[in-house]
Parts: structure tokens; C-alpha cells; sequence
């Protein structure tokens, strides 16, 4: 049985995956995972999820959007003027940065 | 884990739904989440009718994206609430319909014409995403992982609505007239978006002690006057002689909080503002309107075979 492994570096992080273990149980699994996935890279904490639990959807199921022109929802559409507030600034470097990664897909 | 222990180990995104944590503490949690997921409900439902009224296609576009992003929030925030295992999603959302369920001052007030949007889409927004950045850092980590993305979207948000003002201040001199009017109205409004002052905020300390909070109620509004105090200067706004807003020697700005109708305030903070129940009401018949997808979406989940309930549950 495959087990999928998403791995948490730090306490208030997002556990993001890292790749999978094969295990008879929940219990290898995890231990595996342990051996195979945490122990390298800082680790705080691991998910493992059997890989028939796990549902996908990719490009060829869905358009997942893209290739209409949406720039009405960037942030980066808009001049105002004068300092904008930090947070502000943040979300629209956020959001520069996805729109660049679009790009490059 | 006991409370003394929380409050010791409270940090940002300190705590997640393996710890095991005291009642005292989810609840507080759960209080706050939830007025902020009903607040973005309730928002979303006073900017709808402007998605028909936008002025031009792309302003109905940006509207009606914007309306679905805070939904979307919605939906992030009754999660991140839930984990919590205080209530469930569906008991928030029917508080939220039966007039139980608390949500933001500024969303109480009916909102009638195109020139009241950036009131909301601007000041409110960019009050409330003042407020989400300092909780990308509060302790419960479902909650700060709802802000990121939330504050990923806002930006978007706030610039829009920016954007509008803009346009309206320089417009014809009777937009800008109008414009200047609703400002009026609406700023006190804001400035108590912000709550009541610190010392007579009731939940404040304890939020703040187990880093479910991470700025008063008077810092933040204190942050917000200081960053669109100059914005709406800037645009041509009058900021109006009530309330009193001294300005202090190093430029920054406190508002006079006495001059602020805080009747008004805790008797919204209740439910019980006459003209803000059509707002609950209208959010309501809307939710008992389109029972019947939910339903179906359920019913269907089920006869597809999903994880259907046994006999027994």
C-alpha cells in the first residue's frame, strides 16, 4: 500500500508534500515516513495519507483558468496614488509574483 | 495542556488541532473566527446588489470577483473556526440566519448608492486588512494559515476600491459632492470598525494573553488613521470636524474617542439595530432560497456512493 507524505518544517507551517512510503499499515507507514522523509530535511511534524483516499483533478479534467485575461483581479491593475498601507504592499508583491509564476507554466 | 501552559507557549501559529487544548481557549477562538467568517458573509452580502449596479463592465467584473473572494473567505474562516471543535459550520451558519451570530458594525449599515462602495471597498477593507496582517501571526495556526491567502487576495480588494474613489474624486462636481457625503456618514462608522477602546474591550486581555489577538484595539485603529487619514486627503476628501482627530507632534494621529456613538455601537453589537436587521434578514431568505442545491448536493453525494452515513448514525 502507498502512503503519501507531507511534511511540516516548523510549528505553524503548511505540510507540504514530499514524496510517498510503501506500508502495510498506518503505523509503518508513519515510522517509514519518519526514517524515509524527517529525518534530513527539518522536520516538525508528518502527514501520511493512503494514496486511494487522495482525489486529483488536473489540466486535462478542468481549465484551471489562466488563459482568459483576468488582470481586473490583480492588485497590480491598479495606479492610485500616494504610499499604499504595508500590508497592502505586500499583497500586491504576492500577488506580482504568482501572476510571473503563471507565466512560466 | 491547562491555560497557564497556553499562555506560556502562546507564539504565532503556536498551536494546532493535535495539541490538545483548554475549553477557555477555544472558545475565545471560536468567538473571534466565526465574527470574522459571518463578517465576511455579511460584507459580501451588502456589496452584492452593486455587481448590477457597477458603472461599466470592468468594474462589474472586479465587483463580482471581489464579492466571490469574500465568500471564499467566508468558507476559509467557518473551517479554521470548526477545527476548533467548539461548533460545527452548519450551527455558525444558522446563528448567522436566526440573528444570533455577531458580525461587524460596518456591515450593519444598509448601503444604497454606487458612491458608498469605496467606503467599504476601500477604508473597510484596508481597516480589516490592517487587522488580517497582524493575524497571519495569532497562535492558532488553522487561522493564520486562512490570512495568508486572504491577504494574498485583499490587496486586490483594497487597490479597487481605491481605485473607485479615485475616479469619483475626480469626476463631475457632483459625484465628488456625493462622494464627500457618504464619506461623512460612513467615517465614524470606520473608525469603530476597530471595536471599542481598549479598556472597555472585554475580550481583548485574554485573546491577547494566549496570542490569539496580536494588537489592541486602539493600535490598530491608531495604525489605520496614520496610513488613510493622508489617502483621503490626498483624493480631496474632508475628513469631518466629528470626531475630533488630534494630530500628535510626530505626524501620526489619535481619534477623540468620546465623539463616537458607542450607543449605537453595542446596540449593533447585539443584533438589535433597527435598520441593520434587513441586512440579517435578506442574508437569511437568501440561505433559505437555495436550500434546496445544498440539498441536492448532499443527497447526491451519498447516492454517488461517497461515504454514505450508516443506518446507525
Amino acid at each position: 500500500m502507498i502512503w503519501e507524505v507531507f511534511r511540516q518544517e516548523k510549528t505553524g507551517g503548511y505540510h507540504t508534500h514530499c514524496g510517498n512510503v510503501h506500508a502495510p499499515d498506518r503505523e509503518m507507514a508513519k515510522q517509514f515516513a519518519a526514517v524515509q522523509h524527517g529525518r534530513r530535511k527539518p522536520t516538525n511534524s508528518l502527514w501520511v495519507v493512503p494514496r486511494e483516499e487522495v482525489g486529483e483533478i488536473d489540466g486535462e479534467d478542468v481549465t484551471f483558468g489562466g488563459t482568459t485575461d483576468k488582470s481586473y483581479r490583480w492588485a497590480t491593475a491598479y495606479n492610485t496614488t500616494g504610499a499604499d498601507a504595508r500590508e497592502v504592499a505586500e499583497s500586491e508583491d504576492e500577488q506580482a509574483t504568482a501572476e510571473k509564476q503563471r507565466g512560466d507554466d | 495542556m491547562n491555560i497557564d501552559t497556553v499562555k506560556e507557549r502562546a507564539g504565532p501559529r503556536e498551536f494546532s488541532p493535535a495539541d490538545e487544548l483548554p475549553r477557555e481557549y477555544r472558545e475565545a477562538a471560536t468567538r473571534m473566527i466565526e465574527f470574522h467568517a459571518n463578517s465576511e458573509i455579511m460584507g459580501a452580502y451588502l456589496e452584492r446588489p452593486f455587481i448590477r449596479q457597477a458603472p461599466s463592465i470592468d468594474r462589474k467584473l472586479a465587483f463580482s470577483a471581489k464579492v466571490q473572494d469574500e465568500i471564499g473567505h467566508g468558507q476559509l474562516l467557518y473551517r479554521a473556526a470548526e477545527s476548533l471543535g467548539v461548533k460545527t459550520r452548519e450551527e455558525m451558519l444558522d446563528d448567522l440566519a436566526n440573528g444570533d451570530g455577531k458580525f461587524l458594525n460596518c456591515f450593519h449599515y444598509p448601503m444604497e448608492s454606487w458612491v458608498e462602495t469605496p467606503m467599504i471597498a476601500f477604508f473597510v477593507d484596508g481597516a480589516a486588512m490592517r487587522r488580517q496582517a497582524t493575524l497571519r501571526r495569532t497562535s492558532w495556526e488553522p487561522y493564520a494559515h486562512a490570512m495568508d491567502k486572504v491577504c494574498f487576495e485583499e490587496g486586490f480588494h483594497v487597490k479597487h476600491g481605491e481605485d473607485i474613489l479615485s475616479e469619483l474624486m475626480s469626476g463631475s462636481k457632483k459625484e465628488q459632492h456625493m462622494t464627500q457625503e457618504a464619506f461623512e456618514e460612513w467615517w465614524p462608522r470606520i473608525i469603530q470598525f476597530f471595536g471599542p477602546t481598549d479598556d472597555k474591550s472585554t475580550h481583548h486581555d485574554f485573546a491577547a494573553s494566549v496570542g490569539l489577538k496580536q494588537q489592541s484595539n486602539d493600535d490598530l485603529r491608531n495604525a489605520f488613521l496614520d496610513q488613510y487619514i493622508p489617502k483621503a486627503r490626498k483624493y480631496g476628501l474632508e475628513i469631518p470636524d466629528e470626531p475630533r482627530i488630534r494630530e500628535r507632534d510626530d505626524g501620526t494621529y489619535v481619534v477623540e474617542e468620546d465623539d463616537l456613538n458607542w450607543d449605537e455601537f453595542f446596540t449593533i453589537a447585539k443584533n438589535e439595530f433597527e435598520p441593520g436587521l434587513g441586512q440579517i434578514n435578506g442574508r437569511k431568505t437568501a440561505q433559505e432560497a437555495v436550500d434546496w442545491v445544498r440539498e441536492t448536493i448532499e443527497n447526491d453525494a451519498s447516492a454517488a456512493g461517497g461515504h454514505a452515513p450508516q443506518a446507525a448514525d
